[in-house]
């Protein structure tokens, strides 16, 4: 009973652990939005204080998580950290870079139609000379991330597959166990929806606990590898957004589902309990 | 009442018996020998509504268990107990397990009123304490006397009790016999399945005439009327609460 109490826990734990991955990091749109920047170089000569504006102004477009301008001095800097040497360029003249603004997208709306969305809002700018946004490789790109979302949703898909598979026959088991009792309790006239409602009722019960506890323990060790491994920040994003209210219903959905799934799974194990007519 | 009318049993081709009438009222205590393999469970099943029989018709209060409606057939299992002849040794299985099942049969029992009632039943079978002691490593005898006051939990009105008293061993007969006999005082219905007729009711030697086939059926319960009246002041109880213990959760 332990052992299978323990066993039921551990595949609601890896289930959830899962599903709290695919959430915030929405699958490979996190680290790509990490990676993806788009440049929008502005003209020479455009006042740093336009700059800040276009960018303040570019970051409060819905797809965009961060928007920074960089003057032309931060740009010559970054440029010769790049290509050291080159000072000479410079000489007695000003600085020949112009500044620029970064963006960065949100995770989930990494797609053509967020990039499109921020090239449309900065084509009519007429302090902007140039959107760098990626140019033709970005479909393809863009493609390779859907199909590995849908590749990590599907082993997603398999987890949930092998967690119902292994619940219904850990069921049926534990409904095998329970012929002595069941028949005890039909030879004294007890009706048999009665007897099935309430190990239903206690599956549901106990499924809802586990999933719980499942989550919260995940969710706890979230929190710790995120605050411990940049990578996982970067790849997942960082654990405090769980506590987002968006995150939330999807949250409470999965530990609905859960813990249905364990009261179906009983309902259906139920009838290997009962004894054949006699 | 339950009444047996020509009942017949077949099994494995063969016809074990047929034509067995049999009358248990109210407050009679009725024990059914027979030799080993003659059908005496069978008969039980089938008394009890769990097993057509081949022939014939059982009926109680009126109405046939086998043609009447499944809820009559239903409420009679639910008003009535069944010690078995072999108590399933249940691993892992504590005395107190087995009295929440009963519990669970009987509805609506809180814990508190369990925890009262198993500390009123288990000394009666000189068990007392027995309530976290794993059915497993009890002896049969030990198994058999705590089959009964599961049954007894919910204090049924019909028990149906197969070798109980074998089971029990010599030295427990005469102290069940003396509940058995309080319990029928208590208008229930009795009816024993053994091998032979114990000692203890050697008096009542005369089987009944309705005895039929490899049975004899002696009736040993207390006799209606005055008579009844009589018998009831007469023999002694056996030791503890037995009218708290046998009344109440129903």
């Amino acid at each position: 009973m332990g052992k299978e109490a323990a066993g039921r826990f551990l595949l609601c734990f890896l289930a959830v652990s899962y599903f709290l991955v695919m959430l915030l990091s929405g699958g490979a749109d996190r680290f790509l939005s990490g990676q993806y920047t788009i440049t929008a170089i502005l003209r020479i000569g455009v006042p740093d204080d336009e700059g800040t504006g276009i960018a303040g102004k570019v970051a409060e477009l819905r797809p965009v998580r961060e928007a920074r301008y960089r003057t032309p001095e931060d740009a010559w800097k970054e440029f010769l950290e790049a290509y050291p040497g080159l000072e000479s360029l410079r000489g007695a003249r000003e600085n020949p870079l112009p500044g620029y603004v970064e963006i960065r997208l949100r995770p989930e709306r990494m797609s053509e139609e967020g990039i499109a969305d921020v090239r449309s809002a900065l084509t009519p700018v007429s302090q902007v000379e140039k959107i760098l946004s990626g140019g033709d490789v970005m479909p393809s790109l863009l493609r390779m991330k859907r199909w590995a979302n849908a590749l990590l949703w599907s082993g997603f898909a398999l987890v949930c597959a092998v967690f119902l598979v292994i619940l219904a026959m850990q069921e049926k088991t534990r409904a095998a166990r329970l012929v002595p009792d069941v028949s005890f309790l039909v030879d004294r006239g007890v009706p048999g929806d009665r007897i099935a409602a309430r190990r239903t009722a206690g599956a549901f019960v106990a499924g809802g606990i586990v999933a719980l506890v499942a989550t919260l323990v995940s969710c706890a060790a979230l929190f710790l590898v995120s605050g411990f491994f940049h990578f996982v920040r970067a790849v997942v994003g960082p654990a405090q957004d769980l506590l987002d209210a968006r995150y939330l219903l999807p949250v409470c959905l999965f530990l609905l589902s859960a813990t249905i799934f364990q009261g179906l799974a009983s309902l259906a194990g139920w009838r290997a309990a009962f004894p054949r007519e006699k | 009442m339950i009444e047996a009318f020509r009942v017949g049993a077949v099994s494995r081709g063969e016809t074990l018996w047929e034509g067995l009438d049999l009358a248990a009222g109210d407050g009679e205590m009725w024990i059914v020998t027979g030799p080993p393999s003659c059908g005496k469970t069978l008969l039980l099943h089938i008394l009890r509504g769990e097993r057509r029989p081949d022939s014939g018709d059982v009926h109680v209060a009126g109405e046939s268990l086998y043609r009447g409606s499944p809820e009559h057939n239903r409420r009679f299992r639910a008003s009535s107990g069944v010690v078995p002849e072999s108590l399933p040794a249940g691993q892992g299985r504590a005395v107190v397990d087995l009295f929440r099942l009963s519990a669970f049969a009987a509805g609506g029992v809180s814990t508190e009123e369990i925890k009262g009632r198993i500390s009123e039943l288990l000394p009666l079978v000189g068990l007392s304490g027995a309530e976290d002691v794993e059915v497993s490593s009890l002896s049969v005898s030990e198994r058999a006397r705590i089959a009964l006051v599961v049954e007894l939990f919910r204090s049924p009105r019909y028990l149906f009790l197969d070798r109980l008293l074998e089971n029990a061993g010599k030295e427990w007969a005469d102290r069940l016999g003396g509940l058995l006999r309080a319990l029928a005082r208590e208008d229930r219905t009795i009816l024993m399945m053994e091998r032979q007729l114990p000692d203890i009711w050697q008096a009542a030697k005369v089987p009944s005439p309705l005895s039929s086939g490899p049975f004899f059926l002696y009736r040993l319960g207390s006799p209606p009327g005055p008579e009844r009246k009589r018998e009831a002041e007469g023999p002694p109880l056996p030791a503890g609460p037995l009218s708290e213990t046998t009344g109440g959760v129903e």
